[in-house]
């Protein structure tokens, strides 16, 4: 190999590394924000936010296998799950919110294992895998080099989705709204705006995020069981509190940072520790230096 | 879920031969006509469940047909069953259930390697004859002398595979992909010590833990080592991605796979991308063998999709304790011990098992398959028994 190809290659490999890194940010990103505003707005751990993000894969992977069609499978789990979302919020946190903030989260963490469960006493301890052959979706051709097409899918679907996000929050009336309640609760109430349909908005959007997150995810494995939820529940956690508590800026920052930590860890010290170890490491040394989080604004 | 149902409609049994045994004892009269107590722990909930209910359903059948045939020494065999959940403290408290509640002296484990470790002190501990279906681990023979295993134990499969890889496929540079546990360690120590005098160069390590599904650095760096193969430890739910993942990047090397592969649901989640994948010390399908075939109608049969290695073993452990207590003229757990050490060419459903070395491993060849069509199809069988000898000690 000539040098300038050996070059070429080492730059191939860094950027492919990168793209896994922001491949798993942008995942992160979008299981994340859905628990940073309903943080931000009723400062609940809203634990639960796993089972919707493997509700969002399960009927992705069933609707797509009973209609033969993976959009299909997408829209049904942009449909379905807002409404899980918001009906956690009525029926679990609501009547909950005069307690203490643990017991909302406790509550939370007995969804997630109750979903768990159902899960597998409904769709079987092995998991269910795509019917048509998802392999073919997967790979392209960019420029002589094959790409995973799905990892691609995902940074795309992440860039639009948050572009979209911001362009709600910053140039509509009911994202300002929104924006205005999650910082300033009883002024933007002062200003006639309903803090009740906030959060029903904010469990909306944040359980649809975390759908679509879980449909491409059961797309890149070709497997949904009971325990996809399990891995991104806990990091999207230490990734809000590395976000700096409810803001949706700082966990953006966070879930790439932490994607890009794990996917050239994995190369430099992967021999001896795996991805998820890698990863709390990385947590714990930057919450040691910045234990006020990215943002830096302490929310608490 | 069986084994429940089995367990409230048997008590009043239980308590009925209690009293039986009692009086039988205080009259001093011939030996009860009891039934033989198998005990069995496997993975029945939890990630390994896909497995464990292979290996229960499989126990069954073995138990069944054994029963149909008249039983052993005169006696019927009961299977007494209990879910490991794949972890070790539950292992622990199920293994003594069986020893302390239910009086079990011969046990078939259907573990895992982490709690068939766990589990085998114990029971070598109570003097409680056990055959290890799978649980790849080299301490769970360690435990001593009435601890059997039936499955090349993880270096000897690893050391295999390096044979294979050098002698058969003839690669030269591989990438290895381990999965960090017991059994996906075990595996690869065997390969990579091993490795040298075949002279595979190993290009790079990684690895990889067991709850990870997304391999997207793994694959990058394996695309850059540039390899002639690829060898990596795993079950099927991370082998299925991993494999497909690899593919999808355009990586076009053989990929060689360990025993653990070996599931109808690797090719599932793969899907064409499985095509080509070597799985070494896997279920040789094709045999012809009447029993084999016997056992893979009834089993589709039953499960509703077909055996895989690891309901073969049992199935074959079961036999083989039958064989034992035979052999033995009895159900006492030294005499069986004694017996099973001197097992000769018992044929297994995996093939003739040659018999079991000083630590009670197995001596036998190991069989190599690809996937072809979606199938799982003959490719080679490696008979070089010193090349994976098992340890002595």
């Amino acid at each position: 190999m000539s040098s300038a190809q050996l070059l070429r290659s080492e730059a191939v490999y860094y950027v492919d590394l990168a793209v896994t890194g922001i491949t798993f940010g942008c995942m992160y990103a979008m299981m994340a924000v859905g628990l940073a505003l309903v943080y931000g707005l009723l400062r609940i751990l809203h634990i639960a936010h796993a089972a919707v993000f493997a509700l969002g894969a399960y009927v992705t992977v069933l609707v797509a296998n009973a209609t033969g069609s993976v959009a299909l499978g997408f829209v049904a789990a942009i449909l379905v799950t807002p409404l899980f979302g918001m009906t956690i919020y009525r029926l679990l946190y609501e009547p909950l919110l005069k307690y203490r903030p643990d017991v909302p989260m406790i509550a939370s963490v007995g969804l997630l294992v109750l979903m768990q469960d159902a899960f597998r006493i409904g769709f079987g301890e092995q998991g269910v895998t795509f019917h048509r052959d998802v392999y073919d979706l997967m790979t392209v051709d960019l420029l002589g080099v094959t790409v995973n097409a799905v990892q691609i899918a995902i940074v795309i679907a992440a860039a639009v989705i948050f572009l979209g996000l911001h362009l709600f929050t910053t140039r509509t009336r009911i994202g300002v709204a929104w924006r205005a309640t999650v910082s300033r609760p009883k002024i933007a109430a002062s200003f006639g705006v309903d803090p009740i349909q906030v959060r029903y908005l904010n469990f909306a959007l944040g359980s649809a995020l975390a759908a679509i997150a879980g449909g491409l995810v059961a797309l890149l494995n070709n497997l949904v069981d009971p325990s996809i939820g399990y891995v991104v529940s806990y990091k999207a956690l230490a990734i809000i509190v590395l976000g700096g508590l409810g803001s949706v800026r700082g966990t953006l920052i966070a879930s790439l940072v932490l994607g890009l930590v794990e996917a050239y860890g994995t190369i430099f010290i992967g021999q001896w520790l795996d991805r998820d170890a890698i990863a709390f490491l990385a947590l714990i040394a930057l919450l040691m230096v910045r234990p006020q989080g990215f943002t830096g604004v302490r929310t608490a | 879920m069986l084994h429940r149902k089995w367990k409230t409609s048997t008590r009043p049994m239980n308590l009925l031969m209690g009293v039986a045994a009692v009086a039988l004892s205080l009259a001093m009269a011939q030996p009860a006509r009891a039934e033989i107590k198998i005990g069995f722990q496997a993975p029945l909930t939890g990630f390994a469940a896909t497995d464990g209910k292979s290996a229960e359903i499989a126990a069954e059948m073995a138990i069944e047909n054994i029963n149909n045939a008249g039983g052993v020494i005169g006696e019927k065999l009961r299977l007494i069953a209990y879910d490991d959940q794949a972890k070790s403290d539950q292992a622990i408290f199920t293994a003594n259930k069986l020893i302390g509640e239910d009086g079990v002296k011969l046990v078939v484990n259907g573990s895992y390697s982490a709690s068939g470790r766990a589990a085998a002190p114990i029971f070598q501990n109570a003097g409680v004859t056990t055959i290890v279906a799978y649980g790849v681990h080299p301490d769970i023979t360690l435990a001593g002398d009435h601890i059997f295993r039936l499955v090349h134990l993880g270096p000897p499969q690893g050391r295999a595979t390096a044979l294979f890889v050098a002698k058969d496929l003839k690669l030269k540079n591989v990438s290895t992909i381990t999965m960090d546990n017991d059994y996906g360690q075990a595996t690869m120590d065997g390969f990579l010590e091993a490795s040298p005098k075949y002279g595979i160069k190993v290009i790079n390590k990684y690895s990889y833990s067991l709850k990870d599904r997304q391999f997207g650095s793994i694959v990058a760096s394996v695309k850059r080592d540039n390899p002639d193969g690829i060898y990596a430890t795993g079950y099927f739910f991370t082998a299925g991605p991993l494999v497909a993942q690899l593919r999808a990047a355009g990586i076009k090397a053989p990929i060689i796979g360990s025993q653990a592969f070996d599931s109808q649901k690797f090719i599932e989640i793969a899907g064409p991308a499985a095509e080509g994948t070597y799985i070494v010390d896997s279920l040789d399908r094709d045999r012809n063998d009447a029993a084999l075939q016997k056992f893979f109608a009834e089993f589709t049969k039953r499960a509703g999709y077909p055996p895989e290695s690891v309901a073969s073993v049992v199935y074959s452990a079961v036999k083989l304790m039958a064989d034992g207590i035979k052999r033995a003229g009895s159900a006492d757990p030294t005499k069986v011990k004694d017996a099973l050490a001197e097992t000769k060419n018992f044929p297994m459903l995996e093939g003739t098992l040659i018999g079991f070395n000083s630590l009670h491993e197995i001596i036998m060849p190991i069989s190599v398959n690809v996937i072809e069509d979606g199938k799982f199809k003959f490719f080679a069988k490696l008979g070089d028994l010193d090349a994976f000898a098992p340890p002595e000690k």
